[in-house]
């Protein structure tokens, strides 16, 4: 029985992480997002198995929330804001790093979480052996992304990765820190995704153009 | 019945802001949604001054069982935040209504921008006194999207850039704040403390037992993530693009407190952290950054172009100061630091609320087309320049005094490379703001202008921070002076006066 939860457990962080790897290696929006509602549909599963061990009734309602704002409401926003946009704004056709080179580096992120957080003294206990290193991965993929994305795009999703990463982190370190504030949690990513939607939108008609690249007439010189 | 009455406390500070952003949308006439503001403003203003009082007098308040927990500290805070929020708000009317009348807002746009104003307020007013760290986080981001909101407020291709990059880079910061605060309650329920976990105050009493490792790993999060918010370099770069594309009263507030309630956050984990492993820790960390704020400010006024930006990096350099009074420690100090969050508030707005009337004056935000200040309009000239001198920390104005304070504690505690190295900077920023400032403020306009000024509701917010200004230089007031006396007492003797 011990070793099935562990397996359950593993298997289930592992398909997070196959998300995470998803959303690296694809240049589409499309792609992302439904790598993105994949790994939100696995994260609610995830917290809703954290909830079963723990037996913390709350944890059920973190795992409800998280399916519905973020497996259904906001994809359907950023399908609904990005329908106007031309294809040619969806595409990451030519990131910092090549894609290639990111899977790599993503893969050494991953280590590099493990690593750290056998460093850090935890009370050992199974839940966060398995998805402490695999939060932390997905929050630093997720900063890959921002960093090496040119299209404001990326950079939404990129905060979106980096946003799962921290509730799994919370979830599995301590069980949920309370119900209010994750529904605070929820509510300023939800309000945060509309404001960068609308951004989004003016900056696709003001510039013409969603590459980061082109945000830089503020400068100090 | 005591319960009872500091509820109520607590109610009326937060009704008006909610009240106001209310009317705000019912009414929608431009007329009266600015006065509703100031109303609500000043109505936040007196609750806050009550509130002082009871503090000074009881040093705590709680409320709502343990949700709201003010004490001296967040006294300050309150405090900073509601008086330039008045002026703010008495600023308003006069730019946003000047705004309109010009074409570069509209209807819908100043009915967005009054209720922004409102909720703007009511996140910071919830920031100090929230008892319940997650909460204290969840509020500061709430900060964040709403000043977005307030800087996208203009469809110039500048704000919508700012904006961008302040959501994206404040966000992400923010991220590290949150995996700290986590790491602390996690130390606190492993040091078997499930009650009140998160709260602060449950934080401070059980912080002698928490893992010293996790503290360090928590309280280096804390630093990025708040840091971030409170302008600290290197985290700094979005804040220069924020503050000079968001409407001039906005900027005031964004850089005047925000910056400061940014700040709160990173004191609150520094008092928690100095109990559990000693103030060694936090102390270098807070010095190293504040070197760094300090230096990068410099170099970056004496290349400055933009008058606005200028003052933005003017105000990483006070938040390099504070952070720079609470690292040396010491009663003196941290007195200091305090003392610097005070006058930062008071004096910055007053340098923000000028050059946003010099710049619609002008219709220029670049150093190099404003000239002669002085002549055009005599009496933001004055306070123009009395603002600037008090800055760059000129005695005999308030922020000599503050600045004076946390330089001595910095050779009283032997760190003199950090010290030398602060005094090297603040003499390069002396002289180049100053430069830029006579420059500015002096000689002759560069085309005809017509001589005036941009009416008294512009002027007179100004008059009250510079009265403020010149009065805090000379004296602080008794209560005041305790007030700032038990903060300082709260911080360097682990978490209470």
């Amino acid at each position: 029985m011990e070793t099935m939860q562990f397996d359950i457990l593993t298997i289930s962080g592992a398909i997070l992480l196959i998300a995470t790897f998803g959303i690296v290696a694809t240049r589409g929006f499309m792609d992302w997002l439904n790598a993105y509602r994949y790994q939100s549909i696995v994260l609610s599963g995830v917290t809703a198995i954290i909830g079963y061990v723990t037996g913390i009734w709350e944890i059920y309602i973190a795992a409800g929330l998280t399916l519905v704002i973020k497996s259904i409401i906001i994809p359907k926003v950023l399908t609904y804001v990005t329908r106007k946009l031309e294809i040619e704004f969806k595409l990451e056709t030519n990131p910092y790093v090549s894609i290639r080179a990111s899977v790599i580096i993503s893969a050494l992120l991953v280590a590099l979480s493990y690593f750290l957080i056998q460093q850090i003294p935890f009370k050992s206990d199974q839940i966060v052996n398995v998805y402490l290193p695999v939060s932390m991965a997905q929050f630093f993929i997720g900063l890959f992304v921002l960093v090496n994305r040119r299209t404001v795009l990326s950079q939404v999703v990129g905060l979106l990765i980096i946003e799962n990463g921290l509730f799994l982190f919370a979830m599995a370190l301590t069980h949920g820190v309370s119900l209010l504030i994750e529904v605070g949690i929820f509510v300023d990513i939800l309000v945060g995704i509309l404001i960068s939607s609308i951004l989004l939108f003016r900056i696709s008609r003001t510039f013409d153009s969603l590459d980061v690249g082109k945000l830089e007439n503020l400068r100090d010189d | 019945m005591d319960n009872l009455l500091s509820d109520l406390t607590i109610l009326f500070l937060l009704l008006p802001p909610i009240a106001g952003a209310g009317l705000v949308t019912v009414l929608k006439k431009k007329r009266t949604i600015g006065i509703i503001t100031i109303c609500a403003a000043s109505l936040i203003l007196i609750q806050v001054l009550f509130v002082v009082s009871k503090i000074v007098s009881e040093k705590t308040i709680t409320a709502f069982g343990n949700a709201f927990y003010v004490d001296s500290l967040s006294a300050v805070i309150l405090l900073s935040v509601s008086v330039v929020g008045f002026v703010a708000a008495l600023y308003s009317k006069n730019y946003m209504g000047r705004q309109y009348d010009n074409g570069t807002v509209d209807d819908k746009h100043i009915v967005r921008y009054y209720q922004g104003f409102n909720v703007f307020l009511l996140t910071m007013l919830v920031v100090p006194i929230a008892n319940n760290l997650g909460i204290m986080w969840v509020t500061v981001e709430a900060t964040t999207l709403v000043s977005v909101l307030l800087i996208m407020l203009y469809f110039k291709e500048n704000a919508i850039e700012a904006a961008w990059k302040y959501l994206i880079i404040a966000t992400v910061g923010l991220s590290f704040a949150l995996i700290g605060t986590v790491f602390f309650y996690y130390a606190n329920i492993n040091a078997n403390n499930s009650e009140d976990a998160m709260n602060w105050t449950g934080m401070v009493h059980n912080a002698k037992h928490f893992d010293p490792n996790l503290v360090k790993i928590a309280f280096v999060f804390i630093l990025v993530g708040f840091g971030t918010k409170a302008g600290l370099a290197p985290m700094h770069t979005w804040l220069p693009d924020a503050h000079s594309e968001a409407p001039t009263p906005v900027s005031a507030v964004l850089s005047g407190v925000l910056l400061n309630c940014a700040f709160y956050g990173i004191i609150r984990f520094h008092i928690i952290s100095s109990v559990s492993i000693g103030p060694e820790f936090s102390n270098q960390l807070l010095v190293i950054l504040a070197v760094v704020s300090i230096g990068i400010a410099a170099a970056s006024i004496y290349f400055q172009k933009d008058m606005k930006r200028m003052l933005a990096y003017s105000s990483v350099e006070h938040m390099g100061l504070i952070s720079l009074g609470i690292g040396f420690g010491g009663l003196f100090g941290i007195y200091g630091a305090i003392l610097q969050i005070v006058n930062h508030a008071v004096a910055k707005p007053l340098m923000f609320f000028a050059s946003g009337s010099v710049s619609q004056k002008y219709e220029a935000k670049a150093m190099s087309k404003i000239k002669g200040i002085i002549r055009v309009m005599p009496v933001t000239g004055i306070l123009f320049l009395i603002g600037g001198l008090a800055l760059v920390g000129m005695p005999p104005f308030n922020v000599f005094l503050s600045e004076f304070m946390i330089l001595s504690s910095g050779f009283k505690s032997g760190q003199f490379i950090a010290t030398l190295l602060v005094i090297l900077f603040l003499v390069v920023t002396f002289a180049v703001f100053l430069r830029h400032l006579i420059k500015m403020i002096f000689g002759n306009p560069l085309s005809e202008m017509k001589k005036g000024e941009m009416g008294k509701l512009a002027i007179i917010p100004m008059v009250i921070l510079c009265s403020i200004v010149v009065i805090f230089g000379i004296f602080i007031p008794a209560q005041l002076q305790t007030l700032i006396q038990n903060a300082s007492t709260i911080i360097s003797g682990g978490g209470f006066a």
